[in-house]
């Protein structure tokens, strides 16, 4: 019961997470291209790096039970020290370190408001202009900060902590997380660009991703070969079940690559040439990926908890 | 073709040589599925890297599991686990310990003691 509820928690943990972080970066990125999504697609970020920092509170208090074997270890102090003193406390708080700060610098809307009731003569040399700009800045320096230690917290623990080739393991895991979550993250506020966008800003903010995650999303498979290559003993361990998972992963790797060419090839060129029907279906692609990753970081949160590249 | 190669070449150097991280049973006295004339005092598990045992349990045949306390706190590589006097049957050790690495893991030994002592 334990072992199911936490691997659950993680594996939602896991999705929610690496979305907060990468619709931080998608913010960032895109931001200035946006008019009036960019409130949307923070408090994007913002809700979900809310149920994260929940989420992975619930999952770490879980950890505990799973040394017990039952429920009733949530309420064991010895184990709930050991799961503080392990590296597994140490990831959990540059975790929820993280969350916090996205959650922090997604608020610039509020700021915004404020300034805006305070100073509402706004000229170019005005105070409230200056704050919101300020503001607006320091906020998004804070909720990439955020993204990134939550990318960072990963390699604090598990198989790459350990490893002989951490020096290695530590820059590859975080690189590969990093990217997933920009890809990962930016379908969302994809989603939500195509319908509340003009056609222009749409296929402008479409183009401007695609040509970003043409060269960082090959770095995921490399990065994520590399890893397997340092972590898997023997070639024959390829067919046990953590082997067999990374197998499988990059199985829908390879399909989640053909539905990004069709979005960047087909749909998105299509968007900018004001079909109609290519804004539906490009957000049917761009669900569809999300599914799909959605299964890859389930598959990943099961081979994490459950089995080791042995 | 001979750039092919050397990458090749070192792809299988780092997978020969890289290193296993995981808190995995590499030896267990009694041995799993050993038959012992004499019940054991105690049951000594040996670990590929240093763990920490957080929970212990010994079944006899279909009967409940029995928890055994007073377990070693600190991060051992051979963990000795001190049993009650043993009858006669067959007996599942199981036990769940934390790694270096922070993963829980789970494991079970099975053994028999005869009735002929």
């Amino acid at each position: 019961m334990a072992d199911i509820l936490s691997v659950v928690l993680w594996a939602l943990s896991f999705v929610l997470q690496l979305q907060a972080a990468g619709v931080v970066f998608f913010a960032a990125a895109f931001g200035p291209a946006l008019t009036i999504s960019l409130a949307s697609v923070r408090s994007l970020a913002r809700i979900t790096a809310i149920a994260a920092f929940f989420v992975a509170a619930a999952h770490y208090f879980l950890d505990a039970a799973r040394m017990a074997g039952d429920l009733s270890g949530v309420f064991d102090s010895s184990l709930q020290d050991l799961a503080w003193k392990s590296s597994t406390g140490g990831a959990f708080s540059v975790r929820e370190l993280g969350l916090l700060l996205i959650i922090a610098g997604t608020q610039t809307s509020s700021v915004r408001l404020t300034a805006d009731r305070f100073f509402k003569a706004s000229t170019a040399l005005s105070p409230g202009l200056w704050l919101k700009r300020l503001s607006s800045r320091g906020f998004t320096i804070a909720g990439v900060s955020g993204a990134v230690l939550v990318a960072a917290s990963f390699t604090l623990t598990g198989h790459t902590s350990t490893s002989g080739w951490r020096w290695l393991l530590a820059p590859l895991l975080l690189a590969h997380l990093l990217i997933v979550a920009f890809w990962f993250g930016s379908l969302g506020p994809l989603y939500v660009v195509t319908l509340r966008e003009s056609r222009e800003r749409t296929a402008r903010v479409v183009a401007l991703f695609s040509a970003a995650a043409f060269w960082l999303v090959p770095l995921i498979l490399l990065a994520g070969v590399a890893m397997a290559v340092l972590l898997l003993p023997s070639v024959a361990a390829l067919w046990q079940p953590w082997g067999e998972i990374v197998i499988a992963k990059g199985g829908l790797f390879a399909v989640l690559l053909a539905l990004a060419a069709f979005n960047k090839w087909r749909f998105g060129p299509a968007l900018g040439n004001g079909d109609l029907s290519a804004g539906r279906t490009f957000r049917h692609m761009v669900i569809a990926e999300y599914a799909l990753i959605v299964v890859v970081l389930c598959a990943t949160a099961v081979m994490t908890t459950f089995f080791s590249p042995e | 073709m001979r750039y092919m190669r050397i990458v090749g070449g070192l792809v299988l150097a780092l997978a020969a040589t890289a290193a296993s991280a995981h808190a995995h049973l590499k030896k267990a006295v009694p041995a799993d599925g050993a038959v012992l004339s004499s019940p054991p005092a105690s049951v000594v598990l040996s670990f590929s890297e240093p763990a920490t045992l957080t929970a212990c349990w010994l079944q006899k045949g279909d009967g409940p599991k029995e928890k055994i306390t007073g377990l070693a706190t600190t991060p051992e590589q051979q963990i000795s686990v001190q049993v009650p006097k043993l009858e006669a049957g067959s007996y599942v050790l199981s036990w769940r310990v934390v790694g270096d690495d922070g993963h829980v893991l789970p494991g079970q030994i099975h053994f028999t003691v005869s009735a002929q002592h």
